[in-house]
């Protein structure tokens, strides 16, 4: 309780970073923003030739560029919390050794600025349902929960990943690959109807499976998430969360001495 | 029972000084690592009272612990065993503008380093002219941070934490930075600070400006105190500790240069009474005699003495051909005497770093550095109202304007 006091009293601070980091990551570029969208638009056209036009993976009867693009921005949301997150203190090992403040400020900084990047690179989605003509359903509404939880997810991942790259660097480096294998088991190049039936048990494992899939339920079949599912993935991971932020701020106090 | 602004007790903190995940694991199990050579006490058992208003200096040498207190006190480090308490709000001018980002321009890094020391924005707001003022950047205020130089990085860094406004002020080392101007400023603003009734603690390696500012001096080594009180006994106390020769050094030892045709056997300092004594008074003369001895002939020899302040730092010297002394360079040994009339340094501590020179005094024919040091008891920078390591030879007086248009002094 006390903590939470106290990162109340610090959202100005934790905005104050996010605004550091979104400002920084445009400086200096030719295209600013336009980067946000450059990242899911050229997976968008690699996975259209790839495992569309090459492969021939089924769409749900979609375009594929729609199919994909629709997830895309989501995951790449998720991956870039998690790696930028994973190293935020590390990254920021100077103020850290220095200075005290809530230390999950930066990790909610990272997140801010991820979303930011997802606003924008959603205005693309807007363009891409005018020029397919597909209409979009109430059903859409659903992407706040499940945008809700994907974060919860995020955030657990990282005050446990953050944490722990303070001591041993050796997560920083393992991340990027994981994130790739991570990408590849969830359905985001091919839907969920395509994963075989005896595998399913073990693949539905994966938290974003159900996340992603509810996404691309919500806003282009029109249908809703199983809310028992949604319901248990909440209760789930808050319990998690907890777990992951008492870990932290335990941790957090001798960050100065590692680092 | 007394007020205080910081208060620790019993307070010690240890590193551990390698990892590994089998010190991990252990850890996670909960057992005690039962190598106790990984362990290094930073501080032991340390104790002390700092009361509101008070500017304390933090002295000792390097490793001591003087960062370890600092860590803690700005609580991004907790102590291993003991407690410690802090009234009020901590500010820490601790390596000024840490928090800053070189791709954001001065005034974006304003905001994020106000908001980084726990200012609100409004806050910034309110004081943003002030800051810029200070840091003397106003035209370079939309540039990025990059293109800075150093010291206007420095001075924007130092003026965003001067403008913080909290009860108790931690300084590390931050009053050598920028040109004399912008010291004096920094200076005023602590002084403002004081008068606030501000708690300051100092952390210095310059024992003038740590004189100049403390009401005591805690001094702090090998991870416990030392001393702590008055500033003038304290900074004695721990440069006396630093001292390692004394006033005479007699067969010095002989590495290097036994090839050399000339070496200096011995330096001592020898007090108004010809006494070999450590202490020195001011105002009074003083010795400085250097034995030689020759073992090839050396066609005119000089002798060069410079003095150091307690950190080796150089504050002057010269050399017998200054004033014209031919040193016998042709064979058995020789003594020089180089006499001090008077003693003009300042209370403190100095060493002596004794060479000869070849005859273009070019080249060193033997050097001993710090060959001796000795103390000096006289005016203190501490009354603030001498600066420095020196007072030279002066005389004030007022002079007043005549009707007549010539100056004339005032008889005292």
């Amino acid at each position: 309780m006390e903590h939470l006091r106290e990162l109340a009293e610090n959202l100005h601070l934790m905005l104050s970073f996010a605004k550091r980091d979104i400002r920084a990551k445009y400086k200096q570029t030719l295209f600013g923003v336009a980067w946000a969208v450059m990242q899911p638009l050229t997976l968008m056209v690699v996975f259209t030739f790839v495992f569309s036009m090459f492969a021939r993976i089924p769409s749900d009867g979609l375009p594929y560029p729609i199919f994909s693009y629709s997830v895309l921005i989501f995951w790449i949301c998720f991956a870039s919390c998690i790696s930028q997150g994973t190293v935020a203190m590390t990254a920021n090992a100077n103020l850290v050794r220095k200075i005290y403040f809530p230390r999950e400020t930066l990790l909610l900084a990272v997140m801010v600025s991820a979303l930011v990047d997802l606003a924008i690179a959603a205005v693309i989605l807007a363009g891409m349902y005018a020029y397919y003509g597909i209409g979009i359903s109430w059903t859409a509404l659903w992407v706040v929960p499940l945008l809700a939880l994907q974060l919860l997810i995020v955030l657990t991942v990282i005050l446990f990943t953050s944490a722990v790259q303070v001591y041993f660097r050796d997560v920083g480096h393992a991340l990027p690959l994981l994130m790739q294998v991570w990408m590849f088991a969830t359905p985001i190049a091919y839907p969920l109807s395509s994963v075989p039936a005896w595998l399913r048990p073990y693949y539905m494992l994966n938290p974003m499976v159900g996340i992603i899939d509810g996404y691309r339920n919500a806003l282009l079949h029109g249908t809703a998430p199983n809310l028992r599912y949604l319901g248990a993935a909440f209760a789930v991971t808050f319990v998690l969360l907890v777990a992951a932020y008492f870990n932290f701020k335990r941790a957090e106090r001798t960050f100065a001495d590692v680092i | 029972m007394s007020e205080f602004a910081i208060r620790f007790d019993h307070v010690s903190k240890s590193y551990q000084l390698r990892r590994g995940v089998g010190q991990m694991l252990a850890r996670l199990a909960n057992r005690v690592p039962a190598d106790k050579r990984n362990i290094f006490w930073a501080l032991d058992d340390v104790n002390f009272v700092i009361e509101p208003g008070e500017t304390v200096g933090l002295i000792g040498p390097n490793g001591a612990g003087k960062s370890t207190i600092l860590k803690i006190l700005a609580r991004v480090t907790v102590p291993t065993k003991g407690s410690y308490r802090v009234k009020g709000q901590v500010g820490a001018l601790i390596e000024v503008g840490a928090g800053f980002h070189h791709d954001l321009s001065g005034r974006e890094n304003v905001y994020l380093n106000g908001a980084i020391m726990g200012m609100r924005k409004r806050e910034i707001d309110a004081k943003f002219d002030q800051i810029v003022a200070f840091s003397e950047v106003e035209k370079f205020l939309d540039t990025p941070l990059k293109y800075y130089s150093t010291g206007m990085m420095v001075r924007l860094g130092f003026a965003v934490a001067a403008h913080i406004n909290p009860d108790i002020l931690l300084v590390d080392e931050v009053l050598a930075v920028g040109d004399t101007a912008f010291q004096a400023k920094c200076l005023n603003k602590i002084a403002e600070l004081k008068e606030q009734q501000k708690t300051i603690v100092l952390v210095s390696h310059t024992m003038p400006s740590i004189l100049q500012h403390s009401s005591r001096v805690l001094w702090i080594d090998h991870g416990t105190v030392q001393g702590f009180g008055d500033p003038d006994e304290t900074v004695e106390g721990y440069l006396r500790t630093i001292h390692t020769h004394g006033a005479s050094a007699d067969a010095l030892d002989q590495r290097e240069t036994t090839d050399s045709p000339i070496h200096v056997t011995s330096v001592t300092v020898r007090n108004v009474r010809g006494e070999v004594h450590e202490c020195l008074n001011y105002g009074e003369p003083a010795n400085i005699d250097i034995e030689y001895a020759v073992t090839r002939p050396v066609d005119d020899p000089v002798v060069s003495v410079t003095f150091h302040d307690a950190r080796d730092f150089p504050l002057g010297g010269l050399t017998s051909r200054l004033d014209g002394l031919r040193l016998n360079g042709a064979q058995g040994s020789g003594k020089v005497r180089l006499t001090l009339s008077p003693v003009l340094f300042t209370r403190g501590s100095y060493g002596v770093t004794v060479a000869i020179l070849d005859n273009r005094i070019q080249r060193y024919l033997d050097m001993r550095p710090r060959a001796v040091t000795f103390m000096v008891d006289g005016p203190s920078v501490a009354s603030r109202e001498i600066s420095g390591h020196f007072v030279f030879p002066h005389r004030w007086e007022a002079v007043q304007h005549a009707p007549g248009g010539t100056e004339q002094a005032i008889a005292p």
